[in-house]
Order: C-alpha cells, then structure tokens, then sequence
C-alpha cells in the first residue's frame, strides 16, 4: 500500500475525454479535407512513420497551418475554423483524459510512530523543478541560436564595420565554422552552468527548454524555405546563413544538423556540469577514478588492441584463423613443457599451470573487445568512404576548374566590345592570375553522317592557356596555335588519293589570312578544337572538316531565317579526363565565334584566381572594381553550384549513414557498460562506502566507457588511414568505361578525419551516460546486500 | 559535546506493502575514545543501525550530529567525503575489492582523497606487516583467506587513521582464535590511536570485555 505508487483511473472520464479527442481529431481531417491537403498531410505522416526523418516533415505540415492562419486574411487557406475547433477539441479531450487519472489517496491507516520527528533532511530539500534551471537550458540553447546566426552574418559580412572599408570579410565557410564553435561552447557552457548549479541533470527542464526555446529557431528557418511570403520578409536579413545552408543543396538538413549539434553540446555541458559539480563541489580530477576504471575494463593492453586491428584491416575471418593456429601452438608447447617440468617438479608444473589459467578471457573481455571493434569498424568506414568522396570531389573539382574558369565576368544583357578596358581593370585586383575573354553558345556539329550537339567557345589562344588547362590537354597531333594560323592544319589526305566526296561549299569562304585556295578539300579552313570523345562521335581526326550549324546570328534565307552554317578545319583534339567536357565542347578562335554568332565581343571574361575556395571573395571584389550593374561576376561555386552542392549533399548523407554504424557501436557500449554495472553493483557499494562521491562512480563508468571510444576511434583512425594510404599507393582499379577515372581516388582531409574520431568518441561518451548514472544510484545498502 | 550523537531515527522497510519498523525512534550520544559493544537478536536491526550511523543508509526521520554538525543535512559530495575521513567500516563479510591486491585495497581510502601514492603505499604497508600479512601484500582477495582478508579489511578502516570505527560482527565467520585476535586489534587501536569504535557482535562474552555495552530490541537501543 504505502510504497507502491497507486493509480486511481474514472473510466467515464477517461471515455468522455478520448470522445472529445476524437471528435477533434475528425475535425481536424474536415479541415484537410476541406484544403485539399489530404494527400501531402497523408504522404508527410506515413514518412513519419516510417522513420525519423519524416517526423521533420510531418512538424513542417503541422506548422504550415498555424502561421499561414497568422498571415494576413487574404491568404487565409479554407477550413480555419475547423482547424481551430478541432485542435481545441483535441487539446480538451487529452485534459478531460488527464483528469480522469488520479492519485490514490492517502492510506488511511493511522499515523507511523515517526510522525513528528525531523524528516531526513535532504528529502525536505528535494525540488523537482527550477525556473533558473530552465532558464539556463532553454536561454542557452536559444542563445546558442542566436549567436551562431548573429555572428556568422557578422564575421562574414565584413565585421559589420563599415569604417574598415571593404574588408569583406571572412570566408563563408570559415566564419561559419567559427560561429558555430562559439555556438557550440555557448550551448556547453549553458548546461554546464545550469547542471552545476542545480545539482542535478534535471531533463524535465532541459526538455522544456529544448522544445519551447530551441525549437522555434529550426522551425522557423524551415518554414522559411517553404512559405515564400517568410522568405521575403526575413531571407534578405538572413541570406548570410541561407547562402551556407544552399551550399548544401538541402538547407533544411543543413539548419536541423547544426540544432541537433547545438542540442548535443547542451547535452554534453549538462552532463560534464552534473557530474563536476553535481556532488556538491567543482571537481575535474580524473586520477584515481581512472585508476579504478582501467581495472574494471582493460582495453589497452596489446593483445586486445592488436587483435582489434588486425580484425579491421584484415577483415574477421583471416585473423581469427591465425590466432587460432597461434594458440593451438602454444597450447601444445605450453603442455609438453608443463608436463616436463612436473616431471622433475609438481610444484613448478603447478605454478606454470596457474598462470597458464590466469590469461583466460572473461565475458566482459570479450564483450569490451566487440564494443572497441564496433567503434572502430564505424570510424574506419567513415574515413575511408569519406576520404574517397573527397576524393571524387578533388578529382570533379580540378576537371571541372581544369575545363572552364574560376571567375566569370559578363554582363547582364548583350556582349562586351569594351572587354580590354575590363581586362585592364580586373588585372588590379589581388588574386586574379589570368584572365581571358571568351563566347559560349549552343550549336550542332556535323562530319558526314554524325551530328552532335555542343558548346562551341570562342578563345583567345593567346590567354586562354592562362585560366583553362586546355594547352596542357591537347593531345599529340594537335596544335593550339593552328587555331590563328589554320593554313598550317594539314589536311588530311585520304589513303589511295582518291578526293573525298565532299558537296562543294556555296557559301563564300571568307579566309582571315588572304591566300585563295586551290581545291575544296584543300582551301583554308578555321581551325576548331575538339574533345576526344566529341572527335570519336563525329569521327574525324585532325585535319578533317566539321561542319557547325549555329541557332544564333540566323541568316535570312531565300524560306525565312535559316541557321548560319560554317566550315571548320580540326585543329587539334584535347582530352580533360571528363567525359561531359571532353563530348560536348569544342574551341574556336574568338574572331571566328564573333563572326559565326554575329556578335560585336566576347560574351564573358574568364578569370582564374590564385586560390580556388577563395574564388567567391575575389568574385565580389572584381564586382565592385567593375562598379557592379552593368556587370556581373560569378565564381565557380556559383555556376556549377548544382553538381557541388549534390556532391556535398552526397557525402553529409554517407556521412550520416555511416555514422549509423558508430551508432549502433554505441549500442554495444551501453550493453557492455550496463553489464559491468551490474557485475560491480558490489564494488559500487564498497566504494561508496570508502568514500567515493555519486560524481566519482559516474566518471569512473564514464571512464570505462570513453576508454572503450577512445581506443576504437583510435584504431579505426589507424586502419582507416592504413587503408586510404593502400588505395593510394597501390590503388584500386575502377572499369575505366563507367567511371572515366583509372583508379578509386582517395583524398584524405584531415579535418573530416579528425572529425569522426572526435564523433566517435562524443558518441560513446553519450552512450556511457546513463549507465553511468545508473551505476551512482546504486544506494551503498543495497550493492552490500547483493550477494 | 558527544562525538556522534543520533536523535530520535526512524527506520523501516516496506516489502510487499508490509512496513517493517527496524529502528524506533533511536537516541544515543557516543563519547570520544569510546569502545561500545551492540549485541541484538538476528534481525534486530544492528546493522541497519550501524548503516545509519555510517550514513551508509537513509533514515526515514531523525538527526545524526558529528561533533555538533548535522550529517544528513551535508550535501552528497561532504557526505563522501566525511565517510571518507572520518568513519572506517568493517563488515560481516570483508568486501575488498577483487581487481586489487590487498595492498592497494588499503591504500584505497588514501587513494580516493588523491593523496600521493607512495606515502599511502608506505603506511599501508605497515598496516599490513601490523595485522601480520607482510607476506600478502601482492595478493588479490580471491587469493587470501577470509580470516587474512577480514584483517585486510581492517586495516582498510584504519589507513585514514579515522575517528570512528565501525566493525558489523567482524569475526562472525572466522574461528574463535583468529576472531579474538581481531578483536584484540580493535582494542589496540581503540587505545593506542584513540579511535572511537561501535562493535556490533553475537559473541556475549566478547561484548562484556568492552567498557560501554548497548543492546537493540524492539528497535530501541538500551544500554545493557
Ligand atoms: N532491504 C530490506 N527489505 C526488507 N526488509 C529488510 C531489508 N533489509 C533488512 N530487512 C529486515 O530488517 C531487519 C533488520 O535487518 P538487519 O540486517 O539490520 O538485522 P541484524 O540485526 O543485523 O541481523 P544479523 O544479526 O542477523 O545480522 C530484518 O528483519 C530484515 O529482515
Ligand atoms: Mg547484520
């Protein structure tokens, strides 16, 4: 009666209730019905059952609704009202619920001896709630928030200090990272602070806090990227933090991850806050409770770890097959010499045989040795498959700036004739290296029967080579200077001599270089430059004629406008190593695109920077060196934002499903945590017992299982680099016809590698928490009966 | 003023919606330098005393003072700490640590007050030669007997050189000669470090050696 918590249920409040809810909820389905919204609330719901992510989703439906109803009445959607009774009707039913479940009343037995005497003094301190304490968790991670959006748009806006010119600013990247470092220590500090000072982990107000304060912030940037009428209002303020987010593809997983971040740290701080100071005093000392936790788990002894590794490098059944023959070995010498030595003493047969026995493995050896293999099968994946992203990425990366410029100028509408002014003028700026002007427009290529859609550029031969790899592509052969002096192109003779059976042109050659031709075959033609696999479709080689047939600068014919049609004189035939550039693009000389488009300049100046991720502040300044409108200036990262953004996109998500792997690593951590709780419940009580705090017995289990983290982090970072490195030297071959890359690429980053050791071992320290705590709780009584 | 004094504690247990009353409203004063005897039917509730007056285990009411400070109102860092500092535990059965030799096992209080580990090594060490297992030093408990291993637990009560001792029927497993060896020591170090000791024994002649003898019944502690 006394000690158990009884429940009292009025089941006709209860019914009542749940009716009400009822008829809440079907009004709420009126009013998605009524908005015709059936499908998307049906589509965001079953995602969110079926996993996590959708929950997302469903939180963006349910949000849509309340601030669409806050916007102004004309773009109210039908069936407010029904949304409005029905969640009232919902919210009422739960209340109705709620009040139909009561506490039992108080047993009416007569008063306990006790009665009067001084309660145990710190059940009369006990508090279950404190509004500094929420104070602490919700400010902070609101605070976090906010910093972390205020200081990113400050850092890289140019410090906000107009005064100090056009200082610009830092990288976005960079003031983001910045930022969210600061962030991240406001969230720690925060927790820390309010765990300390309430003595206690107190999550009911760390939950309040995260969902009232915290919430909001994702939720609104979120919907921000939904409601165009939010966009307007609040994107400009906040295109500083939108722009990073874009750079992901997805902004929306962007904001969620960096919360979730931001959540984690709170975590952590609260944690670390709890257990310094939770006991009562600020204590960071480390010495003996690792003392005691080295004892408890040995996971750094050599066998174990060496085990470990050769299981991550060499997978689980090579190693297992040489330990295997390793210890029946020795089992057998160890035998032969024990039987040996008790033939001439029993007494040293005895001792050998003892500690023969004392390196027998315990459960919890081997449950550690899977625990520090699961962390360590997790971050070498991470490195390993995140290094080869990169890998792609660089590869992707230096073909795409290998094939066009870093920095594009143009101008909004038309040409630019006044280019060499321009040119002048970009030169002045830092950290421009070359620069060149140039034409793109769409055409078809024709060579005899095959056609081809491609990009024809109009180059300068001189400059180009000083933004486009294009000199260093050509292949042997070819000659980028025939470009200007296309008499010297030989053309190419057929076998037996015998004239091609080319259709005579009848338009007027027009020859730059003055020398009239003898034959059709023979005439001088303008040089054009073709990619390999462009060469390969058309089927020609050096020498050979292509016909272009240009959309643009239409002539006017004898039936209307018909497509400019001009003869063309491979010069050469380059080779990027991608096969986008190397099938759709072909060189001209910018006279002849000027003449060919009918256009009186270039349509762009291509720059090529000093350094490539420095590209988008270099950008900005040629922009405002050419006075911005009319002009306009673009980095790499701007136009070819799609693939990259993809790419990143590509690697976050690998990086998250493979995180799965730690995840789950972590799973075990618990197991084998919780199971030397229990196994130690006695030791628990005995230390106690001497004199060890609650905050002590929660860093020495914290301690045991970081030590678990750390040396599988560490030996995943091992193996993983071991592995990139055998990629790199030796390599793996890829089918050159799928990938157009020789090999598997691997680039390691040092950042992104540290970073999953640091996640790996975050990841376990969370995961060591709460059986950590549970084994503080174990009251010293209790662990002394246990036997 | 008493050195421990405790004021009208209440204990009880509940199992099966049944409260069991183990300690009624207890109130004794424990002198400096006392060596007291508890003796008490099986089931009593002497080591739940015991365990209250070690702030091992919570009372549902009353007061425990050392040296005029209330204990329980301390928080639970100060609470470690006193354990640590000023109360030795000897239990009916000897719970050292299995992981550590019985060297480090009576270094362990030491060890949890971060003192400098050879210095703790060093008086451990003499400790030990004092209960007579100079030869034992680098055994783990598994590997000693329960009467080496309850003189190991000792001398763990004692390293802290700690106000009070309290022993929970010490020698209830050992044979007469080795408990009253025990015991003697209990006595020594009662007089010659002036440790204040709470006895708890069923052994009715031993308790009659002790100068201040207590018994508990019904959940009252009378002097006896
Ligand atoms: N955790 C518990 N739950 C319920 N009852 C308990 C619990 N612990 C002890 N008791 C009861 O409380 C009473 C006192 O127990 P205690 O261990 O203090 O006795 P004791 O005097 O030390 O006995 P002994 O001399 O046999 O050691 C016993 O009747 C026991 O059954
Ligand atoms: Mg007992």
């Amino acid at each position: 009666m006394n000690a158990e918590r009884q429940t009292v249920y009025r089941w006709s409040l209860i019914w009542s209730g749940a009716l009400v809810a009822l008829v809440g909820a079907v009004l709420l389905g009126l009013a998605i019905t009524r908005a015709d919204a059936w499908a998307r609330v049906a589509g965001t719901l079953g995602l969110s059952t079926l996993s996590w992510g959708g929950l997302l989703q469903a939180l963006n439906a349910l949000g849509l609704m309340p601030v669409q109803s806050a916007l102004p009445a004309a773009v109210k959607p039908v069936g407010t009202e029904y949304v409005i009774a029905g969640a009232a009707a919902w919210l009422v039913g739960w209340v109705v619920i709620a009040s139909g479940i009561r506490r039992a009343p108080v047993s009416s037995e007569g008063p306990s001896p006790a009665a009067g005497a001084t309660l145990y003094p710190r059940l009369a301190q006990y508090r279950d709630f404190y509004w500094s304490t929420l104070g602490a968790y919700g400010g902070g991670i609101l605070l976090a928030e906010l910093v972390l959006i205020l200081l990113q748009t400050f850092l890289s806006s140019g410090g906000g200090s107009a005064a100090a010119g056009e200082s610009s600013g830092l990288a976005p990247t960079v003031a983001f990272a910045v930022s969210l470092v600061v962030a991240s220590l406001v969230a720690f500090a925060c927790g820390f602070v309010g765990a300390s000072r309430a003595r206690r982990v107190a999550m009911p107000e760390a939950t309040i806090g995260v969902i009232y304060l915290g919430l909001p912030v994702p939720i609104l940037l979120t919907l921000m990227e939904q409601l165009p009428d939010l966009q307007l209002s609040l994107g400009y303020r906040l295109r500083e933090v939108t722009y990073l987010a874009d750079m992901l593809g997805r902004p929306v997983i962007g904001y969620w991850l960096v919360f979730s971040l931001l959540v984690l740290m709170l975590v952590l701080g609260i944690n670390t806050g709890f257990i310094a100071a939770g006991s009562g005093r600020l204590d960071l000392r480390l010495g003996f409770e690792l003392f005691v936790a080295r004892r408890h788990v040995g996971v750094f002894r050599p066998s174990l770890l060496l085990g470990t590794l050769a299981v991550l490098m060499f997978g689980i059944i090579p190693p297992l097959i040489v330990y295997g023959i390793i210890r029946a070995v020795e089992a057998a010498v160890e035998r032969t010499r024990i039987r040996s030595l008790g033939l001439q003493d029993p007494l040293a047969a005895a001792s050998a045989l003892n500690r023969l026995k004392l390196r027998e493995q315990s459960p919890t050896m081997m449950m550690t040795a899977l625990s520090v293999g699961g962390v360590g099968v997790g971050v070498m994946a991470l490195i390993i498959v995140l290094s080869v992203m990169s890998g792609f990425e660089e590869d992707l990366q230096k073909k795409i700036l290998g094939a066009h410029s870093h920095v594009v100028v143009s101008k909004y509408a038309g040409q630019l004739p006044e280019y060499k002014r321009l040119m002048e003028q970009i030169a002045k700026v830092p950290g421009v290296e070359g620069q060149t002007p140039s034409i793109d427009n769409p055409v078809m290529v024709l060579a005899d029967d095959e056609v081809q859609g491609i990009v024809l550029k109009g180059i300068d031969p001189e400059t180009v080579g000083s933004v486009l790899d294009l000199r260093q592509n050509m292949q042997p052969g070819g000659n980028l200077d025939h470009l200007e002096q296309p008499q010297k192109i030989a053309p190419r003779r057929t076998m037996f001599g015998k004239q091609p059976d080319e259709p005579e042109e009848e338009e007027v050659e027009d020859p730059i270089i003055g020398k009239s031709t003898t034959s059709a075959s023979d005439k001088v033609l303008p040089g054009i430059i073709l990619g390999r696999e462009l060469a390969a479709i058309l089927r020609v080689v050096v020498g050979d004629r292509v016909n272009v047939i240009s959309p643009q600068g239409a002539e006017l014919g004898p039936a209307g406008l018909i497509p400019k049609s001009r003869a063309f004189r491979v010069a050469g035939i380059f080779y990027s190593g991608m096969y986008e550039y190397d099938a759709k693009f072909a060189y001209i000389l910018l006279a002849e695109a000027q003449k060919l488009f009918g256009t009186d300049g270039p349509s762009g100046i291509e720059l090529k920077v000093a350094d490539v991720d420095d590209a988008r502040r270099i950008s900005q300044a040629v922009s405002r060196e050419l006075g911005g409108y009319p002009y306009r200036s673009r980095d790499w990262g701007e136009i070819h934002r799609n693939i990259f953004s993809a790419l990143r996109l590509e690697k976050l998500v690998m990086g998250i499903i493979l995180s799965i792997i730690i995840v789950v690593a972590a799973g075990l951590i618990v197991a084998t945590v919780i199971m030397l709780v229990l196994e130690k419940r006695k030791e628990i009580a005995v230390l106690k017992a001497l004199g060890v705090s609650d905050g002590g017995i929660v860093k020495i289990f914290l301690a045991e299982g970081l030590q678990i983290g750390v040396a599988g982090g560490l030996l995943g970072l091992l193996s993983g680099l071991a592995w990139c490195y055998f990629i790199l030297k030796v390599g793996i071959k890829l089918d050159p016809s799928v990938y157009y890359i020789p090999a598997l690429p691997v680039k390691i980053e040092p950042v992104q590698t540290a970073l999953a050791v640091v996640i790996a071992v975050l990841v376990t320290y969370l995961a060591s928490i709460y059986p950590a705590l549970k084994a503080s709780s174990v009251e010293p009584v209790e662990g002394l009966k246990a036997e | 003023m008493a050195l421990l004094s405790i004021h009208n504690v209440f204990k009880s247990y509940f199992l099966h919606g049944k409260r069991i009353d183990v300690l009624r409203g207890v109130s004794l004063d424990i002198e400096k330098g006392e060596l007291v005897s508890l003796i008490g039917a099986s089931g009593a509730g002497k080591s739940t005393f015991l365990h209250v007056l070690g702030t091992l285990d919570i009372p549902a009411a009353g007061e425990l003072r050392f040296e005029g400070r209330n204990v329980f109102a301390m928080n639970d860092a100060e609470i470690a700490d006193f354990r640590n500092r000023t109360i030795g535990f000897v239990f009916q059965s000897h719970y050292l640590l299995p992981e550590f030799t019985a060297l480090e096992n009576v270094a362990m209080p030491a060890l949890i007050q971060r003192r400098d580990r050879t210095e703790t090594y060093a008086s451990a060490r003499e400790l030990l030669e004092r209960v007579g297992l100079g030869s034992r030093m680098e055994h783990r408990p598994g590997e000693l007997s329960g009467g080496e291993a309850q003189r190991v637990a000792l001398a763990r009560a004692l390293v802290l050189k700690p106000a009070v001792l309290l022993a929970d029927e010490p020698t209830g497993n050992l044979d007469p000669a080795t408990g009253e060896g025990i015991h003697q020591l209990l006595r020594e170090v009662n007089r010659d470090l002036g440790i204040t000791a709470v006895v708890v024994t069923h052994n009715e002649v031993l308790a009659r050696s002790m100068p201040r003898r207590l018994r508990l019944v019904a959940g009252q502690v009378t002097e006896a």
